[in-house]
């Protein structure tokens, strides 16, 4: 595992998109350290959005496990260099 | 009939000895202890309503929100069971002995548990996170009305492997070397569940990247020294536990098998004494 993390970046891009209607937020591309979880992405969108639930799915597919580490589901769901992010006030995907 | 491994697992149960939190007692004497068997598939929050009547009279005036802790650490509840016993319980504790609260929910720590439909839920999107990197999307799940969906859910509560590979025939790899028929025959008495998935799975196999999805859950112990072999003690913060989505790519020529080994090895090669090349002839 040591090798392969040492050639992992330290950084991730994350793309928000919003569904439905969620409000679009100013800034739609974030770098979060690849280590965290990414219980820390929603926490941070809620803020970002002044909403307690937020509905979070990667590549409008499905919704990861907040414990899960940005850096795995960045090598095995990222498209082009970014972790898109979709996110709703609502359930968009069940 | 001869019972296969994965037969074995899903009959397995965690003997469990509740206890109420000592802040949640309001009756004097407390409530004895609650014994039970948890199936090893299932969710703790799932056991509410065969635990909750045992307690019930005891508890103080509120809503309910069940949750679990073992010496301390609250139990995340979309873990199985079996994979909680397996990463904290200290051997040989016989029955596990957890501590249950109805009250105070430790929403700094834990995911707010909303429920049985919450965890439908969230092993629904599990299935779905492992069908996008078995086939780049999440069709094979989405494909599955609602009736299925349920029957997937509510055989893996149950614990009914015979009914949970009904409908799951329907989301897994057609695997190269026979793995498929020699996996799934070791469950049923016959193979007639293979022969019926076959026609269906004719677009799984075009799109099957090869990968197989692997859920790893990873304790970082620090020795004192390597040689010292030790007792870990219990794990007091979920900060000693990596959660880690690998998918492992299988070998593609026929006759040839994927082992746990081999995905293990290719994960962690360092927690291997002998590196892989040394079994090369």
């Amino acid at each position: 595992m040591a090798a392969r993390d040492k050639e992992r970046e330290a950084f991730v891009v994350i793309l928000f998109r919003a569904t439905g209607d969620a409000p679009i937020l100013k800034q739609s591309k974030f770098k979060i350290a690849a280590a965290e979880k990414f219980a820390k992405v929603i926490d941070f969108l809620r803020k970002q959005l002044h909403r307690e639930t937020v509905f979070v799915y990667i590549n409008s597919a499905f919704s990861p496990n907040p414990d899960e580490v940005v850096a795995d589901l960045f090598e095995n769901f990222g498209i082009d260099g970014k972790l898109v992010v979709n996110y709703a006030c609502s359930m968009a995907w069940g | 009939m001869e019972v296969g491994p994965r037969k074995l697992v899903w009959q397995g149960a965690i003997p469990l000895h509740l206890e109420l939190h000592s802040s949640e007692v309001s009756t004097v004497p407390p409530p004895s202890p609650f014994m039970t068997l948890a199936p090893r598939h299932g969710y703790l929050p799932l056991l509410v309503d065969y635990i909750r009547p045992h307690f019930q009279s005891a508890l103080p005036p509120g809503p309910d929100n069940i949750w679990f802790d073992y010496k301390g650490l609250p139990l995340k509840w979309h873990i199985p069971t079996g994979v909680l016993f397996d990463l904290l319980c200290i051997e040989p504790e016989r029955p596990w002995k957890l501590t249950v609260h109805f009250r105070a929910y430790p929403s700094n720590l834990l995911t707010a548990y909303e429920g049985s439909e919450a965890a439908k839920w969230t092993f629904m999107n599990t299935l779905k996170e492992a069908a996008y990197i078995m086939y780049g999307n999440t069709k094979s799940v989405m494909n599955l009305s609602q009736s299925d969906q349920l029957e997937l859910w509510r055989s893996l509560v149950k614990g009914d492997l015979e009914a949970y590979d009904r409908v799951a025939m329907r989301l897994r790899p057609p695997l190269p070397g026979g793995i498929t028929k020699g996996f799934l025959s070791q469950s049923s008495s016959g193979e007639t569940g293979v022969d019926t998935g076959a026609s269906s799975k004719a677009g799984l196999e075009s799109s099957f990247s090869g990968k197989i999805p692997l859920k790893i859950y990873v304790r970082a112990i620090k020795a004192a020294r390597e040689d010292t072999v030790m007792v870990p003690p219990p794990i007091s913060s979920w900060d000693e536990v990596v959660t880690l989505t690998r998918p492992f790519e299988i070998a593609k020529q026929q006759g040839v098998r994927s082992t746990l080994r081999d995905a293990l090895l290719k994960v962690f090669p360092h927690l291997f004494i002998n590196p892989p090349e040394m079994h090369k002839e």
